[in-house]
């Protein structure tokens, strides 16, 4: 089970973080997404014990026998955090197209260059 | 009382988040609210310093069960410190104009975020604090909504992101290694627990707090967000919410896992050195003032890791205390370089002495702390890295003085923002508050001996200071 658990969470981050690295916008978020739920997966294999959902009356073996109720807990706090800020992300990502009408990377960084030089002429012509 | 501060900012944010913050009355409704929450923090303080840590289980749970809301002295400094940043800030932004409806709301609930974290024993609990923080710095990145803003603050988003998901990931493998999430029994378990694990979550987590100080190979985010940003916002920035990368540090290592600190140390006082020399260049090559304190941020939070990594009584206490320093100073300098007048230019030079390190300024001591902890240490190499890092920082600070106050610049055109310093109204009461900020530098400077007691104190907290 740990192996299966392992394998999972390494393929989720490992595309995760390939997705981050690219030069649109939108995969980047999805990145973020699949990283977000490597993370939440691996919060779920962290748990101390394994068994019947922990759910009252607990049964007779006690409570070492249920499933460790607190990481899922964990879990389903940090789902909730990761989908707030990933529609944060989206917003974001949804300005700045709306402000330069491209989500690829290097037309942002082409716009960047274009702003700096604007600034610099801008500095020049004050200083003379 | 441990949790009043957290209730009066949680409370004020939400009602705040309902209202129109452009309007003046909500704004300085706003700057009363959190007016309240430090004055509830610093008896709380008063109270810690005093009794000793308070501790509070949150809904009447059982001890070691429910989640536990911990006040002591080392917490208690950097909400108060954090707090009385953000007051100051929205103080700045409120006089001058608020420009977006949620900022006032936002500011508290980065209150909230940087206040709870301080004041929790839960490392769980850290985390949820921590985004509540980061996810108003995130939507703060884009206030003015300038296409170059909503550029950085993408980056800043997602870099961040990344550096919370680590940190996520830490403290799941800790729970699973101490099978808890209390501070205090994290504390107690993880010297005995297998030392491989425990030192691969405390990699985890310096680099979740590397990236949130920006420290020098994860520092690539933050010049852009600074530079492009309203100097209340950049104020916030680097003196409220860098100083969860230094609490967090200091807690994560200096409380829970000293082992691992003292094993990576040496790579500690590396990057901590990196991060010294890069930014003092970086800073005396650039042009535009923001950019300038920028790569200054970088460079200052630098001597906290070193003086973390030289670690002990010293080493600790240096650390708080120089977390302290430049906090206070970032936001002088970063509130008052797009001002004009000579009222400005003394507090800007009262600045930039307490960053070089000379009296009569706080940074002084800051800058002696450093000195003794590199003395404990008795590295040579350590003491010139100090002296070279305050040199460069004397030489910036000063070609910005002089571009600022002695060589005319040009008009700002209205619609292109520029890359220095977003000029805004320079109001008289502007002005006042940066020289009141201005005069708290010189007066912690003339009287140290609260700040120094407090420092120690607050080092006393951590085991490893022992």
């Amino acid at each position: 089970m740990t192996l299966v658990y392992s394998v999972a969470v390494a393929i989720l981050f490992g595309a995760g973080a390939y997705m981050l690295l690219k030069h649109d916008l939108i995969r980047v978020v999805a990145g973020m997404v699949l990283i977000s739920n490597a993370a939440n997966l691996f919060i779920m294999s962290a748990g101390l014990t394994v068994g019947p959902p922990p759910i009252y009356p607990l049964g007779d073996d006690g409570p070492e026998a249920v499933a460790d109720p607190l990481v899922q807990a964990m879990t389903l706090t940090a789902i909730v955090i990761s989908f707030g800020v990933s529609a944060l992300l989206l917003s974001l990502v949804y300005r700045v197209y709306t402000s330069h009408l491209s989500l690829d990377l290097e037309d942002l960084s082409e716009a960047e260059e274009r702003d700096e030089a604007a600034h610099e002429l801008q500095t020049m012509v004050g200083r003379r | 009382m441990l949790t009043l501060p957290l209730a009066i900012a949680w409370f004020a944010a939400v009602a705040l988040a309902t209202v129109d913050g452009r309007q003046r009355r909500f704004g300085w409704a706003a700057v009363g609210a959190l007016a309240a929450t430090l004055a509830a923090t610093v008896w709380l303080g008063v109270e810690v310093v005093r009794d000793g840590p308070v501790e509070v289980v949150a809904g009447g749970w059982p001890e070691g069960v429910g989640i536990t809301l911990r006040a002591d002295a080392l917490g208690v400094t950097f909400a108060v410190l954090s707090l009385a940043v953000l007051l100051v800030a929205l103080a700045y932004e409120v006089i001058g104009g608020v420009r977006s409806r949620v900022f006032p709301a936002l500011v508290l609930f980065m209150a909230v975020g940087l206040t709870g974290l301080c004041l929790t024993g839960d490392v769980f609990n850290f985390y949820v604090f921590f985004e509540i923080a980061m996810i108003s710095a995130y939507v703060l990145a884009t206030y003015g909504e300038w296409t170059r803003q909503l550029r950085a603050a993408t980056i800043f988003a997602t870099v961040n992101l990344l550096g919370s998901v680590l940190f996520l990931i830490a403290i799941a493998s800790l729970y699973h290694l101490t099978g808890s999430l209390d501070m205090r029994v994290i504390a107690r378990t993880v010297p005995v627990v297998q030392e491989n694990p425990a030192v691969l979550s405390a990699t985890l987590i310096f680099v979740a707090f590397g990236v949130k100080l920006g420290l020098f190979p994860f520092h690539f985010w933050l010049a852009a967000v600074y530079t492009g940003t309203r100097p209340a916002v950049a104020a916030i920035l680097s003196g409220a919410l860098a100083n969860i990368g230094s609490y967090g540090l200091l807690r994560f290592g200096g409380d829970l896992l000293p082992r691992e600190l003292e094993r990576g140390a040496p790579v500690l006082l590396v990057l901590g050195a990196a991060s010294i020399v890069y930014g003092a260049l970086q800073a005396v090559s650039c042009g535009a003032p923001s950019e300038v304190l920028a790569y200054s941020s970088i460079g200052q939070v630098g001597y906290i890791l070193v003086a973390l990594a030289v670690g002990g009584e010293v080493g600790f206490a240096a650390s708080v205390l120089y977390s302290v320093v430049n906090s206070v100073n970032k936001t002088l300098l970063f509130l008052a370089v797009p001002l004009r007048g000579w009222l400005v230019g003394g507090a800007l030079a009262v600045g930039a002495f307490s960053v070089a390190g000379l009296p009569p300024a706080v940074g002084f001591f800051g800058k002696a702390a450093l000195f003794r902890a590199g003395i404990a240490e008795g590295s040579t190499a350590l003491l010139v890295l100090l002296f070279v890092g305050g040199a460069l920082s004397f030489v910036y600070l000063f070609q910005l003085y002089g571009r600022r106050f002695w060589v005319i610049e040009p008009p700002d055109t209205g619609d292109c923002p520029p890359l220095g310093a977003v000029a805004g109204p320079s109001l008289l009461a502007h002005r006042l508050l940066v020289l009141a900020l201005a005069g708290v530098v010189v007066g912690l400077g003339i009287w140290p001996e609260p700040l120094l007691a407090l420092s120690a104190e607050a080092a006393a907290v951590l085991p490893a200071a022992r």
